[in-house]
């Protein structure tokens, strides 16, 4: 219920509202660091669409890039979807909940009917 | 439209309530009704609006004695009883802005003895996809989530 990092949390749901970003993320999530070339090689855009998608995650906080002489290399964040895990728990928890609720106020509501 | 959700990339949830698919939709709909479980424990429920037609809005306040109101609200987009309901859902902070915008999809289908209701929670990428009722959140929540805690 508490609306904490709720910003950051937007510029986290902007990001992933993109399906190239959302792949560009699980490719660095699951592969470790890899350069800029492997992560756009999968992805049938051009390198300056790569680029903007890469601002973008890295704007929201998902991506750290590093340069090691001419590679550059990136990686997800550490915690990179914390925000968002908080923000699936604390749903999952409000409707889990409501959903007891609701379960009570049908029994409440709903005449017993005897099963034969 | 494929309802059936045979891949978990969302927020999903699944309860089966012995009441009717009728009488379980119409908790959704009525105002009066909705103010009994909407609110978490503790808290009171305002239902400030509820036109419960596509395109209506909604809105709901919750009310602590100890703490500060928070409302959340957002726009029905299918109104199919006894069978389909979906609407927008944001929270709003203490200034009525509202935060990242998802869609609520719930389904509630007869089984014997009472209603299978499925609830589906993900964000939709834009207005053309949105349009054609069909999500974009292709990865979504759960399966970024999965991946994320195993890394």
């Amino acid at each position: 219920m508490v609306r904490s990092r709720e910003t950051s949390l937007d510029s986290v749901f902007a990001a992933l509202a993109d399906p190239t970003r959302r792949a560009i993320l699980e490719r660095l999530l699951t592969g470790g660091e890899l350069t800029v070339g492997e992560v756009a090689a999968p992805f049938d855009v051009t390198t300056p669409a790569i680029s903007r998608h890469l601002r973008v995650l890295e704007h929201a906080g998902l991506i750290e890039r590093r340069t090691e002489r001419q590679w550059r290399y990136l990686r997800a964040s550490k915690g990179a979807l914390s925000a968002l895990e908080d923000w699936v728990s604390r749903q999952r928890r409000h409707w889990a909940a409501a959903l007891d609720r609701l379960e009570a106020v049908a029994a409440a509501t709903t005449p017993k009917r005897r099963k034969s | 439209m494929n309802l059936d959700t045979q891949d978990d990339s969302r927020l999903t949830l699944e309860r089966t309530i012995p009441t009717s698919p009728q009488d379980l939709f119409q908790l959704w709909v009525d105002p009066t009704q909705v103010a009994r479980w909407w609110a978490p424990d503790g808290y009171q429920c305002l239902v400030d609006s509820l036109d419960a037609r596509p395109g209506g809005r909604w809105r709901t306040i919750l009310q602590h004695p100890s703490s500060k109101q928070i409302a959340i609200s957002g726009v029905y987009r299918t109104i199919e009883p006894p069978r389909l309901l979906t609407f927008t859902w944001a929270w709003e902070d203490e200034h009525g802005r509202r935060g990242h915008e998802t869609e609520v999809r719930v389904r509630f289908s007869p089984v014997p003895g009472g209603t299978r209701l499925l609830l589906i929670q993900q964000a939709f990428e834009n207005k053309s996809v949105r349009d054609r009722h069909n999500f974009g959140w292709s990865a979504g929540f759960d399966r970024l989530t999965r991946i994320h805690a195993t890394t």
